[in-house]
């Protein structure tokens, strides 16, 4: 079980709180219906699948409530950080992947 | 006092007998004892049957490592247990414990028989000898092999113990207490963090309760034992004795399970037999210290071939002499001190045979002393006796010839290979391993956790050695929290420091096919298994490992896995790191499941929801069905009334009467907020901005996918304020769906979610009489059909109580949905009742609910849709706001897919034989007489008897099926063909008059 | 593990509560109107008047107060002019009050969160016996639970299981 760090609780707590939400930094087009098939197919269904630091949603279900975004290093499973919805992806510094 | 107890030696107390029986016969042993030891003070060594051969087994370890030792013990009904270690099971008074793997008798098996047709048995035999006839695997093969392998019996009975489990947060994890766990323990104790130390013994001490002889600053070991131990509890460390540290997961989170009620001669009222505990960790010390390895030479697997440490356990901690003659064989000094220990405690060694040319000076002198014979540079070739071991064969080994053999005669054959570091918990974390080519293991290397390692558990051997290592651990982890910490030194007088090398299979000049040399005790996996699978082409050990099925008993290898590696890397002609190491999983040891599920089974299995009227249903006489994690009356059969008759009647009373409904289990959810109106327009399909306060819409929720996720009444409370209904099911989905989209696309909307699904209990009235129950207990609002009609919302009062009024209709009848705060719920469900006396009011279930709405053709959302379905394909194109510009899924209605001709739409079907009710699930097909397989145009979704219709109905989904009403289609069933006919989907009042009454 | 500690569970009676929401800039007028300063911070709690704000999330707080307050509450909040939300949620969660010694050991067998690091006088959500819960950490040995009404009786049950265990002493 996993400790996450909630950034509006700012409180490490056990994974049982909180439940996955997907790929972060995946907006929605502000008009789809402007989209074309094949970009609304990539919104809907294409995803990064990223080995390493892997930017992603989760949400403290069991606590604030609040989504927000973490940078979970899909190797290690380690969360290398959290930070608030609708904020920019953090630069970290090159952590080590065995 | 029994044969092989040596008075004065042992932490037993000779005061205090314990009666149990083995096989039937009673024998005593003393408080202290494990079951192991107590059948050794009596000279019992043949404690088993191996799994596949059904060879004569005894114990090899004294502890939880232990292959052979399984019994079965029990104490009482559903208390019994099989492969129970005996080398761990405590004495208990009244312990029933029963050999396995045999018949008839332990001594002489009928199975045995296997051994001798052995050569049938090599590696890989199941994947060789039962491959034809195909079919005879499941009739003939496997239950044969299945009888006559094994180990025990699972139990047939309940069992009736209680498991617990428990969360716990420490600054510090010891895992380990011998000695450089309490060091460990004591050094972050002293610097001021909380400590738990953990230890799967009875006692701290570890190695140390075996080595009485060695002074620690001045005591006596067991003295200082002592004093630890009470300044442990005043330090506040919590000591989880008998607690077996299970699994290390991520982030210093470890499985832990304590046993309470095992070696107790009495089970507390109430008190669990195990409990798991939950345990995070800020920094962790791994104190587990090492397994010694056995030695592979033919006939190594006799009962009275134990391991050199083994046997100084049951001398030292258990007073109990495991042999009268004990001839040791080694590769490591540390077996030189076992013997030692026991000619001092007046049992015959005559003869240490060491593999190894060179003996270190002082132990060969020790040896000498006691007229030990060293026979340095030997190897063992072969060893006699039917039910215990009665002679060792050593050979002499120059420049790798193997010379004539001696016959040594003995009771016991002391056998040390070295020593393997417990690295389990370590690589369980994917920490990574090193090989140390000296030492013949491997060592820890890097792990990711916050966590340090001590002791015989990184390769160090020796006391001073181990207790210093152990208090520089615990300084570490104190360190790293911030504590001032010290590792303080320790005198250590009469320490037993040694080194070794180790082996793979022992040299012999015997052919290769009359040697039986095992390397893997419990899956009975010999050396010549090993080199087999190695000559027929595996190279990983993990190929190795499933060919021959070495490691993967029980004990997970932890006596064989590393002569597995050297025997394979021998015969590849490799070292063993080239040919790799098995990952180790959780469970260290073997865990019952009930510790796992813990507190949830039974009825606490998990979750069961009751509605706010759940009581009186209960006390009607409702049958119950779940509902996600609710559980729901499904009907409420009077008299000896089967299910279709209760929902007939049920049904009936709707139509003609009323009826009364418990919709408390309606997901709800409070849309508040000036924005409230633009974010419901753009979740739903519907258009809610001209939707006046006072009146309800049908709302569909599709996902972002266009397919429909959701559906439910809304009602307009106010302008800024929507009542939203959802599933029973998809209540958490829904919200969590909403509060996605607020959080994350559209934060700047004012607006905010909050469900009440709980706040409320909702009582559903329907029938053409609904009305004339409910209108006398209104107040504050005129419920006529003009100022009330159908689809409004309205606050009240009802019976007293406040009330938020619905009228709509999901069986097609005049309908009223009556929410009240949940505690007045069961109190308006009785008023109703009284009231509605008069007009055979009738409670009825979720069967009769769908077959009543099933007749109106609505969908029940995951029960009549699965994921893949549009409002298009359901006919529910109405419900999408024309004018819209965006809603969630909107996009994707106009996926090409999504518009293709061919969909599956929803209709209604008409058996030929209106009393065939069809099968929920079934496939359709167009052709029942086209070659298989059938090209399959839709399925059944729902299929009810309707008593409306006297006749059997049901719902589906068919290719282009509007398009093709009164067409014939085929459901093939294993009976036989079902002829139907497509239909409307609303097979009751198609124009919907009785709603608006 | 020692000596034998067997906390208390009682049930208490209904209380009113309001899940209040609004943003950071109307916090303070809202607050105002209910006389309690809204507290900032996620666990924190401020009392006053009989009524009682719990920080749930960075715009959600838990309002508690006596149930004929619950008019005067209504009348306080519908005066106040920016935008928030205030639902009724008296009836969607009992309570029910842990006390005395072995409090933290009976949490402890459903709730994966230290519990002993919620300091007395705060609170949280969190999870119990697989139950969302809010926590109210009145004293050392002491906390107030409100749990949703339908699944009150599985953790009820669990925690009977549990106190069975405490009594027994292992
Ligand atoms: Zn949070």
């Amino acid at each position: 079980m996993l400790l996450i760090h909630c950034p509006y609780c700012d409180e490490t707590l056990p994974e049982m709180e909180f439940a996955y939400a997907g790929e972060a930094h995946v907006a929605r087009p502000v008009d789809p219906s402007r989209t074309t098939d094949e970009e609304w197919r990539d919104h809907l269904f294409v995803r990064s699948n990223t080995r390493g630091p892997h930017a992603e949603r989760w949400r403290h279900v069991h606590g604030c409530a609040r989504f927000f975004n973490a940078v979970r290093d899909t190797v290690t499973d380690r969360v290398l950080a959290t930070y608030p919805a609708g904020s920019p992806r953090p630069d970290l510094p090159g952590k080590d992947t065995p | 006092m029994s044969r092989h107890r040596i008075p004065g030696r042992g932490r037993v107390d000779a005061g205090r007998p314990v009666q149990f029986t083995f096989d039937g016969r009673s024998y005593d042993g003393l408080q202290g004892d494990t079951l192991a030891s107590a059948l050794l003070s009596h000279g019992v060594h043949l404690m088993g049957r191996s799994f596949k051969y059904h060879r004569p087994r005894g114990p090899v370890t004294a502890g939880s490592e232990e292959p052979n030792a399984l019994v079965g013990t029990s104490r009482g009904p559903g208390r019994t247990e099989p492969n129970t270690r005996a080398t761990v099971q405590e004495l208990r008074h009244g312990l029933v414990a029963e050999s396995q793997n045999r018949w008839p008798t332990l001594s002489f098996d009928a199975g045995a028989v296997n051994d001798a047709l052995s050569p049938l048995f090599s590696a890989g035999f199941y994947y060789k000898t039962f491959m034809w006839p195909r079919n005879f695997w499941d009739k003939v093969y496997e239950p044969v092999i299945r009888r006559a392998a094994g180990l025990g019996r699972a139990p047939t009975e309940e069992d009736p113990d209680i498991y617990a489990s428990r969360y716990a947060h420490t600054d510090v994890l010891v895992v380990g207490a011998g000695p450089s766990g309490i060091a460990a323990a004591l050094a972050a104790a002293r610097a001021g963090a909380s400590v738990t130390l953990a230890d799967e013994g009875t006692e701290i001490g570890g190695s140390l309760l075996s080595d009485p002889g060695v002074e620690i600053d001045g005591s006596p070991a067991w003295d200082w034992l002592e004093d630890r131990a009470a300044e442990l509890r005043d330090l506040g460390v919590t000591l989880l004795t008998r607690t077996t540290a299970i699994g290390y997961y991520h982030q210093n989170f470890l499985g832990l399970v304590e046993r309470l009620t095992d070696h107790l001669d009495e089970i507390p009222h109430g008190a669990p037999r195990e409990r798991m505990w939950r345990l995070r960790a800020a920094r962790v010390v791994l104190a587990q210290g090492a397994l010694e390895r056995p030695l592979v030479f033919d006939g190594n697997d006799r009962p009275g071939v134990m391991l050199a440490g083994a046997a100084q356990t049951y001398l030292n901690r258990y007073g109990v002499a495991v042999g009268e003659r004990a001839v040791v064989v080694t590769s490591h000094d540390s077996a030189y001190y076992a013997a030692f220990d026991l000619a001092d405690a007046g049992i015959a060694v005559p003869a240490i045979i060491d593999t190894r040319a060179e003996i270190r000076p002082d132990l060969a002198s020790e040896a000498r002393l006691r007229a030990i014979e060293v026979l340095s540079g030997h190897t063992v070739t072969a060893t006699s006796g039917r039910l215990c071991v009665a002679s060792v064969t050593a050979n002499p080994v120059t420049g790798g010839e193997v010379g004539e053999g001696r016959q040594l005669r003995c009771d016991c054959l002391l056998v040390s290979g070295g020593w393997t570091p417990s690295l389990h918990l370590f690589s369980h974390t994917k920490a990574s391993l090193s090989w140390d080519a000296e030492a013949g293991t491997f060592l820890p290397d890097r792990s990711l956790e916050d966590l340090h390692l001590a002791g015989a558990g990184r390769g160090l051997w020796g006391y001073a050695a181990s207790l210093s290592d152990g208090a520089e651990a615990g300084a570490a982890a104190a360190h790293a929290l911030g504590h001032a910490a010290q590792a303080t030194g320790l005198l250590v007088a009469r320490d037993r420091i040694g080194t070794g090398i180790t082996h793979g299979q022992l040299p012999t000049h015997r052919a290769p096919s009359r040697v039986r040399a095992f390397v893997d005790y419990q899956n009975d996996v010999t050396a010549k298994d090993i080199k087999l699978a190695v000559s027929e082409g595996m190279r990983s050990i993990e190929h190795v490992k499933r060919y021959t099925t070495t490691g993967m008993a029980t004990d997970q290898g932890k006596l064989s896995n590393l002569n597995a590696l050297a025997i394979a890397a021998d015969a590849l002609g490799t070292t063993p790191p080239q040919v790799g190491l098995t990952t180790f999983r959780p469970p260290y040891t073997p865990t019952t499941f009930a510790t796992f599920a813990g507190y949830h089974r039974g009825a606490a299995f998990e979750v069961t929801r009751r509605t706010p009227i759940d009581g009186w249903a209960e006390e009607n006489g409702a049958v119950w069905e779940p509902v996600g994690q609710w559980r729901r009356a499904r009907h409420f059969p009077q008299g000896d009334e089967d299910m279709d008759a209760a929902v007939d009647r049920e049904c009936r009373a709707v139509r003609a009467g009323v009826g009364i409904f418990d919709a408390s289990t309606l997901g709800k959810i409070d849309v508040t907020g000036p924005d409230a109106a633009t974010f419901m327009n753009r979740m739903y399909t519907n258009a809610w901005t001209k939707l006046a306060p006072g009146r309800c819409r049908y709302g569909l929720l599709l996902g972002e996918d266009g397919y429909v996720r959701d559906d439910g009444v809304v009602g307009r409370m106010a302008e800024d304020r929507f009542h939203v209904t959802t599933t029973t099911g998809g209540a958490a989905r829904v919200l969590t769906m909403m509060e996605d989209y607020l959080q994350t696309e559209w934060p700047d909307l004012d607006v905010w979610l909050t469900s009440t699904t709980e706040h409320w209990a909702v009582v559903a009235l329907n029938g053409p009489r609904a009305r004339d129950v409910l209108a006398p207990l209104v107040e504050g609002l005129d419920i006529s059909g003009e100022a009330f009609p159908m689809m409004s919302v309205a606050e009240c009062t009802v019976a007293g109580f406040p009330a938020r009024l619905f009228r709509l209709s999901f069986t097609g009848e005049l309908g009223y949905e009556i929410n009240v705060p949940a505690r007045h719920g069961r109190a308006l469900w009785e008023a109703l009742m009284a009231a509605g006396a008069d007009h055979g009011i009738t409670p009825y279930g979720t069967e009769a609910m769908h077959v009543l709405r099933a007749e109106k053709g609505f969908i029940i959302v995951g029960q009549d849709t699965d994921g893949t379905v549009t409002p298009e394909d359901l006919g529910l194109g109405w419900t999408i706001g024309k004018t819209k510009e965006d809603f969630v899924g909107m996009r994707s209605l106009s996926r090409p897919d999504l518009v293709a001709r061919g969909r599956k739409q929803f209709v209604g079907l008409l058996t030929a034989d209106g009393a065939v009710r069809l099968e929920e699930g079934a496939q359709i097909v167009d052709d029942p007489d086209q070659p298989l397989p059938m090209r399959m145009i839709g399925h059944v979704t729902s299929s009810y008897n309707s008593a409306a219709l006297g006749r059997s109905i049901a719902l589906a989904v068919v290719e282009n099926g509007r398009e093709r009403m009164g067409e014939t289609v085929h459901i093939p069933m294993p009976e036989g063909n079902v002829e139907a006919t497509i239909a409307p989907g609303v097979f009751y009042d198609p124009d919907g008059g009785r709603a608006k009454l | 593990m020692g000596a034998t500690h067997v906390p208390m569970v009682e049930d208490l009676p209904p209380r009113h509560r309001l899940s209040l929401r609004v943003r950071e800039g109307g916090r303070g007028a809202v607050g105002a109107a209910l006389g309690l300063d809204l507290p900032e911070r996620v666990g924190e709690r401020a009392r006053g008047g009989g009524r009682e704000a719990l920080c749930l999330g960075p715009d959600e707080w838990l309002i508690e107060a006596e149930e004929a307050d619950a008019a005067a509450l209504a009348r306080a909040l519908g005066g106040v002019d920016v935008s928030h939300a205030a639902v009724d949620i008296s009836d969607r969660e009992v309570g029910f009050r842990v006390s005395g010694p072995g409090t933290l050991a009976l949490l402890a067998m459903g709730c994966p969160r230290d519990v002993a690091r919620i300091a007395p006088g705060r609170g949280a959500r969190t999870i119990f016996h697989g139950a969302s819960v809010v926590i109210r950490r009145e004293a050392e040995e002491e906390v107030r639970i409100d749990i949703w009404r339908s699944v009150a009786p599985h953790v009820r049950a669990l925690m009977e299981t549990g106190l069975k265990e405490l009594r027994a002493g292992l």
